[in-house]
């Protein structure tokens, strides 16, 4: 029988089994979150690097040296020992600066916090050690040191809960990362579309941004989606930047019905119709998506489908906790 | 040297992965089977598929290929729906005739396997 032996304790492993889902089983108290192998909490450090090569996809070489491995990715065929590490060494302690209402149902969280990352990239907020989530950098790298996050207000939703009701400034949390690939390539001629649905328009913002900085020249299409008209936010800034900028435009689209009192351009339409017409021809595009799985996953084929580069579809995929 | 040295190696697989990926998810006979949610996962199993098919280096043993198509139903319909985009994206890269049919001939070698018949 296939088993996992934790800190010296033997436990079963069920055929197909996770390592992070036997442990869990067992009443073992395992930090996770998106168990997609993406946010990196669930990380369990190994006796030797046999049967957990294919579970450090995404960690660094430090980290695969030390023989760290994501324990929700792991499904060894044979028995290994594993054992508790620790991650506070790859967290930097982040403080509350500030937090305020960017709509009903996002909050803008801006944190101080010393270490370097490209816009588009996420880091992985630990509230305590049990509780850690994933949030995409909205902000650019400042002299200040200070973070931005977009976060999504679930009612009952245990971190964005916490973010909306309690945390204040001067509050601490760990912040592990950066992580991800989704950023610009600084290919500057390409046209791009920057693609986002929520808050997954925070990624966008930072790669959005970063593409102005660099004086991108090719055409840059940002497409955000929403249900109705209120879920928008940063519009007005988007806006703006499509105002000044020649080669921006920023399609705001929504799927409820328009009451016609909206105080910004804003478009009824299904939101993957509407890019199917307006970007028809992708060859060469360089392509970012960023939201929720579904969206994602059926704007990436739609893209790749019209010729774009599998290679050039960057995506940051919002797995919630508990796995896709 | 082998069919897969002759048309370039890993770098024509590179070349070919897109345009095959994208004639299979376009043709309705096969689009379902390689419509999955994990997209660059089977983008690195088209990639295996095309080493394979190249003559290029790889493990995978008549079994394997047993096992990793044996619940999906397979038919000869669907066998030369996916021969025909490969023929159609070889064509399209402007791969020599007689490397075509050297792909043609290692793919027909598979078959029964693919097909758990
Ligand atoms: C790489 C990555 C980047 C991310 N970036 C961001 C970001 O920039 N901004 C952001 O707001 N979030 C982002 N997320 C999602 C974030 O990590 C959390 O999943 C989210 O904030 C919910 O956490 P929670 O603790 O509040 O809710 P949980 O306690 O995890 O969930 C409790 C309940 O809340 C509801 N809920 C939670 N998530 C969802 C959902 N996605 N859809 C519908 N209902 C839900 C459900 O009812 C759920 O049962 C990202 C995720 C990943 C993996
Ligand atoms: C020419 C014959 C074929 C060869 C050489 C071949 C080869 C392969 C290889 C090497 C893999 C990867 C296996 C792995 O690593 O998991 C694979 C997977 C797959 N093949 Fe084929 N294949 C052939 C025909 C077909 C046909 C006709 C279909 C269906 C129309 C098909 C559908 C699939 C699917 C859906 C997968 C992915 C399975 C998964 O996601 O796990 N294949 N094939």
């Amino acid at each position: 029988m296939n088993a996992v032996v934790f800190e010296g304790e033997p436990v079963a492993l069920a055929d197909g089994e996770s390592v992070l889902d036997a442990l869990l089983r067992q009443g073992h108290s395992i930090p996770n979150g998106c168990r997609a192998g993406v946010c990196q909490s669930c990380l369990l450090g190994a006796e030797d690097d046999v049967h957990i090569g294919a579970a450090q996809t995404g960690l660094s070489d430090a980290q695969k040296q030390l023989n760290y491995f994501l324990s929700c990715q792991c499904v060894p065929a044979e028995v290994i020992n594993v054992r508790r590490v620790d991650t506070a060494g790859s967290r930097v302690e982040g403080v509350v600066v500030e937090k305020r209402q960017l709509n009903e149902q996002v909050w803008l969280l801006r944190l101080r916090a010393d270490f370097d990352y490209l816009p588009g990239q996420y880091v992985t907020l630990w509230r305590d050690d049990s509780l850690a989530r994933s949030y995409s950098l909205a902000s650019l790298p400042s002299a200040d040191g200070v973070i931005e996050c977009h976060i999504r207000h679930y009612p009952g939703g245990q971190f964005s809960s916490w973010v909306a009701n309690e945390a204040q400034a001067g509050d601490r949390v760990g912040v592990q990362g950066p992580l991800g690939k989704c950023v610009y390539s600084g290919d500057s001629e390409r046209p791009l579309l920057l693609a986002a649905i929520g808050t997954g328009l925070a990624p966008i913002w930072g790669i959005l941004r970063t593409a102005l900085a660099q004086q991108h020249r090719g055409a840059i299409n940002v497409v955000v989606g929403a249900k109705a008209p209120s879920d928008f936010y940063l519009h007005n800034e988007l806006q703006l930047i499509a105002a000044m900028q020649p080669n921006v435009a920023v399609h705001l689209v929504c799927q409820d019905e328009l009451a016609g009192t909206e105080s910004f351009a804003v478009q009824q339409a299904d939101i993957y119709q509407y890019c199917k017409q307006q970007f028809a021809d992708m060859k060469g595009y360089g392509v970012y998506l960023c939201g929720a799985q579904t969206f994602v996953s059926k704007l990436r084929k739609q893209c790749f489908l019209a010729g774009a580069n599998m290679a050039d579809i960057n995506a940051d995929i919002f797995i919630p906790f508990g796995g896709p | 040297m082998s069919v897969y040295e002759k048309i370039g190696g890993d770098a024509a697989v590179n070349a070919a992965v897109d345009i095959f990926y994208r004639k299979v998810l376009a043709d309705d006979r096969i689009s379902d089977f390689f419509d999955t949610v994990d997209m660059d996962a089977q983008h690195a199993k088209q990639k295996a598929f095309l080493t394979m098919a190249f003559g290029g280096p790889n493990s995978y043993t008549g079994k394997d290929m047993r096992e990793a198509h044996k619940n999906m139903k397979l038919t000869d319909v669907h066998f030369g729906a996916v021969a025909e985009n490969l023929v159609a994206t070889l064509q399209e890269l402007e791969v020599p005739q007689e490397s075509i049919d050297e792909i043609v001939a290692i793919c027909l070698s598979v078959k029964d396997d693919v097909l758990n018949v």
